[in-house]
């Protein structure tokens, strides 16, 4: 007995100080914000508004529309991405295949490619004269060019591309590495005993990787739900608002309106308990019993 | 382990602790004076000549400018005046127009007094205005965005046209003119970015409006000079004679590229188009077309800055006194600015220097500053407001609709109605 | 139909690869390129490097941001790597009721979008007098829930009987963190220094905010203020950007290996 107690004391000792960054470095702020949000006005000149900011929200069309385009966005991306993501680890975990290095360090490119660079590229690649049009047009799945960045739904579908490209590289990493825990003569048992390739990975990879498809799960959520640099960049929450996102609503209410930082700090919390509540699914979905 | 996380942590945080508060004091026996801004071959370069001819008779100044992205630069301001952090603050800083009255107003006592210490008659009237609010002047106002139509000499004689065609005309008779270039050389007239209100700015200007009325309350029903400009937009975008693009670059490399045959722009796009050398003696600049309304005039603007000094900062005097003697009232600054960057400014009185005399062989001969700065003259004066941005936005969101068909008073009613939902 | 998989598999990585590379192969085209044909949308390689190239050094001070840059990504990630997995191992092996409660709170910092806290945090800093240092831009993630949870979910799969033959060994509980769990982990931390250093080379609001003298930016902030401008130079935004993606190219070459070289007897 007393020696469990002692066990989870020094277990504190490990996770004591870097819980000690983060409450100072986050929950601090985080508070003031909590606290910030019960103020509204113009920059500094707030006065107390008490729950008005939280009323506000709902009657906020600009804040339902943002709150529907990213919800949007999670739906379709993130499970897109991340099973695009567990099939390319599967690829390049296969002993036997040849040029595995090239296609890992291709395909992990687009997260280090800077953000304005790739912008610019999307824009241009989804231009009305630019060449995927050409393209389409060229093979005839098309009769006249779709004007991508001038649509809502395209416009949408330009955003969730973009991620996808973006970040499917980054969730490849994740898996890969949690493979190395993956004993390889589990596979080579299941081989011999007949199992398909495809076989294999359903029963075998993706059960000894839950914990890390979860781990992708939420960051991806979290990622998603407060997705800004591309739709700014690419589409800056246009055409009409049809792209705007919920961080970049929270940006435009701190420095491109008038400065509300109440407000915006009430929009901010309403990304957390989003999130937090999404996140608590999924944790309740593939978590573990105890 | 601790110990060694914290020492190196100490050493990192005190690397140069005086740096952050030596911001804005008088170092040594210099009066060092520090400037924001964006732009450094432009804005930046301004500040250099200004130095230049401040130190001639006040030869132990300092000038540090420190060059940003404008939004970086919007952002920092924010969270620093936000967050009351005084140091780290410069003395100067360059402010876009559509923001001064929402600076002064969500930050109160925060920028420094100018009335009086310029002659603000000697500025074009729609500039000086830019920086007055509750009467009282804030800042010493910069460049202007004065508009034109730049445009292919070449593509419009093909289509039929000259120059003395294309002065004083209306928007209609440009779309007309834009068709007949289209039919007759393949080229577009003009690029049209639907997320971009540059065009409709310009338009609800040069008719003596804004989305904005000056009291901030929404300008989109009962304003006919919006009707007329929303109706103009939706013709221009349903001619056919403008090229959808979807960004900045793409709009530069239109007409670098020879797609267009016009480019509606302040006169500081002279260096974009400039930058296509095998263009030169291409193009040439006319007035911009007009709305077919009372009041409507062949004059708009479009950006244009200003400095202001913070009132905080311990070299305030120093930086007000140096931008009042230089960039405030010295025609020798304008001259020098027009010459080596291109910037034109809003001082009056360098208007009839030799520099903004000169002619371009770029643009066909003409003496295209001496133009702009005559349309200068007639820019009709506006009141920018604090809510330009939520305006805009709530228009972005409506455009796609408008451009759809929808019917426009109701449209505009949707405008008004989320503006004032944007504005609490 | 052992080889149609096995071409299949390579197509299916070969579209995936051209996509993923392609705009990277444009940055590089677009580098050697003047900024007017760049606009114009060229797509051969043209002969202005060096003068993008000398434009650049000229009107940036490349060099400096260069080495805040590295200075704040390699101190940044050695720092997070550690603390982050010692977070993650408290929490997974010695795992408690009390733990998990905490676990979960701090869950709750990542779910803050970054703008709403940014003012109180540089207010902090400012009373800290820490400003413009790059210890200020690496505290706020010094430590991260991200991080905490990465290496507590990989954690999992982690053998405690290694543990429990190192106890008989006589080694004590740091000891068994340092000398069995980080050896055996090393895939995990590669791929952890990998994104760790992304995020620092890459972060830009904070490091905007925090820094405030020229001479302590970083490259982020160099490319964006080039890109903002009356007339931008292309040309020169380029080049910026591939030298702001380099170091991390290369991080990855480096460590790359260190998630696929498998059970090489480590655990055996």
């Amino acid at each position: 007995m007393g020696s469990k107690l002692k066990f989870n004391r020094i277990g504190w000792q490990f996770v004591l100080l870097p819980s000690a960054f983060i409450l100072l470095f986050s929950f601090y702020p985080m508070f003031q914000s909590l606290m910030l949000s019960f103020q509204s006005g113009k920059g500094n000149v707030t006065s107390f508004a008490g729950l008005d900011n939280y009323v506000r929200l709902f009657s906020d069309p600009m804040f339902k529309q943002a709150v529907l385009n990213t919800l949007l966005y999670l739906i379709i991306q993130v499970p897109i991405m991340l099973f695009l993501g567990l099939i390319v680890a599967y690829f390049l975990n296969m002993p036997n295949l040849r040029f595995k290095g090239f296609y890992r360090t291709a395909i992990f490119l687009p997260c280090v490619t800077s953000l304005v660079s790739y912008a610019v590229l999307f824009k241009s690649i989804f231009a009305v004269d630019g060449i995927l049009n050409q393209m389409l047009m060229g093979i005839h799945l098309i009769d006249g060019p779709i004007a991508w960045l001038m649509d809502p739904m395209w416009a949408r579908v330009v955003i969730i591309a973009a991620i996808t490209w973006r970040w499917t590289g980054y969730n490849m990493i994740f898996y890969l590495s949690a493979m190395q825990n993956i004993d390889p003569s589990v596979y080579e048992a299941a081989s011999i005993d007949g199992a398909s390739k495809t076989r294999q990975f359903f029963s075998i990879t993706v059960p000894l990787l839950k914990p890390i498809i979860l781990f992708t799960a939420i960051i991806s959520t979290n990622g998603t739900l407060q997705l800004f640099d591309e739709v700014v960049n690419i589409t800056n929450g246009g055409p009409g608002n049809s792209t705007m996102t919920i961080s970049q609503y929270i940006y435009n209410l701190s420095f491109v309106y008038t400065p509300n930082f109440g407000y915006a700090a009430t929009v901010s919390y309403a990304i957390v308990i989003i999130v937090a509540v999404l996140a608590f699914i999924q944790f309740k979905i593939g978590g573990e019993k105890k | 382990m601790l110990t060694m996380i914290g020492s190196i942590l100490a050493a990192c945080g005190s690397s140069e602790p005086s740096t952050s508060k030596s911001e804005g004091e008088a170092s040594g026996s210099g009066k060092k004076v520090v400037a924001w801004a964006w732009d450094p071959s432009f804005n930046g370069a301004a500040l250099k000549i200004a130095e230049e001819i401040y130190k001639k008779d006040h030869p132990d100044f300092q000038l540090e400018v420190v060059d940003m992205a404008k939004a970086d630069l919007e952002q920092k301001l924010n969270t620093n005046l936000a967050a009351g952090v005084k140091d780290g603050l410069p003395d100067i800083i360059l402010v876009n127009d559509p923001n001064v009255q929402k600076y002064v107003t969500a930050y109160p006592n925060t920028f420094a007094d100018f009335t009086g210490k310029i002659d603000y008659s000697q500025f074009s009237p729609y500039k000086a205005d830019a920086v007055k609010v509750d009467g009282k002047m804030y800042g010493v106002p910069f460049d202007i965005g004065v508009t034109g139509m730049f445009y292919r000499t070449d593509y419009l004689e093909q289509a039929g046209y000259s120059a003395a065609d294309l002065q004083n005309i209306t928007w209609d008779k440009y779309i007309e003119i834009g068709k007949a270039v289209k039919e007759k050389t393949g080229k577009y007239m003009s690029t049209i970015n639907p997320n971009d209100e540059a065009l409709t700015s310009i338009l609800l200007q040069s008719g003596g409006s804004w989305y904005i009325t000056a009291d901030n309350k929404g300008n989109f029903v009962d304003n006919p000079v919006m009707a007329e400009t929303l109706r103009v937009y939706k013709a221009i975008a349903d001619s056919g004679i403008a090229k959808p693009v979807t960004g900045w670059s793409e709009f530069v490399g239109s007409f670098n590229a020879g797609d267009v045959a016009t480019v509606v722009s302040g006169v500081w796009q002279i260096a974009s188009i400039m930058d296509a050398k095998d263009q030169s003696g291409k193009w040439a600049v006319a007035p911009i077309p007009r709305l077919n309304i009372n009041g409507g005039v062949n004059a708009s603007n479009e950006g244009g800055s200003s400095w202001f000094v913070l009132d905080g900062s311990a070299n305030k005097d120093t930086a007000i006194d140096f931008l009042a003697k230089t960039i405030g009232s010295s025609s020798e600054f304008y001259e020098r600015f027009l010459n080596e960057n291109g910037g034109v400014g809003s001082f009056i009185p360098s208007f009839s220097s030799e520099a903004y005399k000169q002619t371009s062989a770029f643009f066909s001969g003409q003496a295209i500053y001496s133009d702009f700065t005559k349309w200068s003259t007639e820019v009709p004066a506006i009141t920018l407001g604090m809510y330009t941005q939520e305006a805009k936005d709530a228009l972005k969101n409506e455009l796609p609709n408008i451009l759809n068909g929808a019917d426009l008073t109701k449209s505009l009613a949707n405008i008004q109605q989320l503006y004032n939902q944007q504005v609490q | 139909m052992k080889k149609l998989g096995t071409m299949g598999i390579h197509l299916f990585l070969i579209g995936a690869s051209v996509i993923s590379l392609f705009p990277f192969v444009w940055m590089l085209i677009g580098m050697t390129n003047s900024s007017s044909d760049i606009v114009k949308g060229k797509f051969s390689f043209g002969s202005s490097l060096g003068d993008n190239w000398s434009k650049l050094l000229d009107t940036t001070s490349l060099g400096t941001a260069f080495t805040n840059s590295v200075v704040i990504a390699l101190i940044g990630t050695i720092f997070t790597l550690i603390l982050s997995s010692m977070a993650g191992y408290g929490f997974e092996i010695y795992r408690s009721r009390g733990k998990d409660r905490l676990f979960g709170l701090l869950m709750l910092s990542m779910m803050m979008p970054f703008a709403a806290v940014m003012i109180p945090l540089f207010k902090l800093f400012s009373q800290l007098s820490m400003l413009n240092t790059p210890a200020a831009v690496i505290l706020p993630t010094i430590t991260t829930a991200f991080m905490i949870f990465f290496f507590v979910q990989n954690t999992k799969s982690f053998p405690r009987e290694l543990l429990q033959a190192g106890r008989i060994d006589g080694l004590g509980e740091w000891q068994l963190f340092m000398r069995v769990y980080m050896p055996t982990m090393k895939p995990t931390y590669a791929a952890a220094a990998i994104i760790t250093f992304m995020n620092y080379w890459n972060n830009f609001l904070w490091p905007l905010i925090a820094l405030q003298t020229p001479d302590k930016k970083t490259l982020p902030l160099v490319v964006s203020s080039l890109a903002s401008s009356y007339n931008p130079d292309y040309g020169i935004i380029m080049v910026s950007i591939v030298v702001t993606t380099l170091p991390t190219l290369v991080i990855f070459f480096l460590l790359q290996k260190q998630f696929v070289q498998g059970m090489l007897g480590s655990v055996k």
